[in-house]
């Protein structure tokens, strides 16, 4: 009877930690949709900081190409 | 979990702060030093010579060009990462608790401090993010804290909101564009003051740190309290981990209120706590005093702490780190075909 007690015990634990994680990505994913949404409005690149680099490079080394190196 | 330790200052670390890559540590102290250091071996590349106070603060811009200062000499400075040279000095009435550039690094705030005759203030700079730019001498805002002084504040998501944490407990939102207060809600204790406040990558969450023990993670937005972490010391500093689902919380009773209690008492330990669970799930020694400050590396892979007792230790997180994961988390893993 303790054992099922117990075992009661952790399954509602598990449930509520399930709710919270459910809870918290259906947060986030409607956050993400919004922010890409203004974004656009503002007109502004997805991956900010990378457009930032982009220029920096262009600015540090104009006539070079980009170069991949493998 | 073998840290690297960074012994080179020699009184209380204040800030410390890495780059976007990853690869640099800044870490400011009361010893009027700024320091920069490999974050892969703990080499200290170099230091930037100008203040002529207590140092309080730190900020990289978004493309590690330049870093900003604000210190108890009632300065904010701009430095060239990579010559040392200072770009700029903007003199204020107070101290200078804390700056942070936004996401673009093209503003940047200063908290300035409460002083007889001077109300706490924010205020707001416009950066050029080139070492050969000529820097505004003007403010482009500023924002008077006439309730209760701001201790600590932040540019949210698109640069839309800037958020600040108040001596009092509460914490406000301000429109960025017109300085114009849009909330404050009373969010810890009374009269405990917070200490911290960190982002999330993308800037639309934060967390806090208090003197109440708690810290608790609140959405940019509508300074919704989503979670709360309960500690058993005063709180002054707090991370949100990338990658992982955690945040570490640093603080610690300072050695004059222990004066009863042995250190082992003071709990200079980083907590850490399952972010989306609140559980506390384990906790790293090795300060000697209070941590004063923490700092999440940007890519995950570990993270650094400052302490009253002048070091800076650097954790790289081991794959029992990455591997951990709650029963809950491992099945939605499963389920859509993610290993960890």
């Amino acid at each position: 009877e303790d054992a099922e007690r117990i075992n009661s015990a952790d399954v509602a634990v598990v449930e509520e930690r399930r709710r919270l994680l459910d809870e918290w990505l259906a947060w986030r994913e409607a956050v993400e949709e919004e922010l890409a949404e203004e974004r656009e409005i503002l007109g502004l690149p997805a991956d900010l900081v990378g457009e930032l680099l982009k220029a920096k490079t262009a600015q540090i080394a104009p006539d070079q190409e980009e170069v991949t190196v493998e | 979990m073998r840290p690297i330790l960074l012994s080179g200052h020699e009184r209380a670390l204040t800030q410390v702060k890495y780059n976007r890559d990853g690869d640099l540590i800044f870490s400011v102290s009361k010893d009027q030093q700024i320091c920069v250091w490999y974050a892969h071996n703990g080499e200290r590349l170099g230091t930037y010579h100008g203040h002529q106070g207590a140092i309080w603060t730190v900020d990289v811009d978004p493309t590690s060009t330049i870093i900003a200062s604000g210190s108890a000499d009632n300065t904010i400075r701009l430095w060239d990462i990579k010559t040392g040279k200072c770009l700029k000095t903007w003199e204020f009435p107070t101290a200078v608790k804390r700056v942070e550039f936004n996401e673009d690094g093209t503003k940047l705030l200063g908290v300035t401090e409460k002083r007889m005759g001077h109300l706490g203030t924010i205020v707001v700079l416009d950066i050029i993010v080139d070492v050969d730019a000529e820097q505004s001498d003007e403010k482009a805002m500023t924002i008077v804290c006439d309730e209760s002084k701001a201790t600590v504040a932040g540019w949210s998501y698109l640069s839309k909101y800037i958020i600040a944490g108040h001596e009092d407990g509460s914490i406000s939102q301000y429109d960025a564009k017109t300085g114009e207060q849009i909330l404050n809600y009373p969010i810890h204790e009374l009269d405990n003051a917070i200490t911290d406040i960190q982002w999330s990558q993308d800037r639309t969450y934060f967390i806090t740190a208090s003197k109440d023990k708690n810290a608790k993670l609140i959405t940019a937005k509508d300074l919704e309290v989503l979670k709360t972490y309960v500690s058993d010391t005063p709180l002054n500093s707090a991370i949100i981990t990338p990658k992982k689902e955690y945040v570490v919380l640093g603080g610690g009773q300072a050695a004059m209120d222990v004066t009863r209690t042995s250190a082992r008492q003071g709990k200079f330990e980083a907590r850490f706590y399952h972010k989306i669970f609140e559980d506390e799930i384990g906790r790293v020694r090795g300060h000697f005093g209070p941590l004063n400050t923490v700092a999440a590396e940007p890519n995950g892979k570990g993270y650094a702490s400052g302490g009253e007792d002048g070091y800076v230790r650097v954790h790289q997180f081991d794959k029992g780190y990455f591997d951990f994961m709650y029963e809950v988390e491992r099945e939605r893993a499963n389920r859509i075909g993610v290993t960890a």
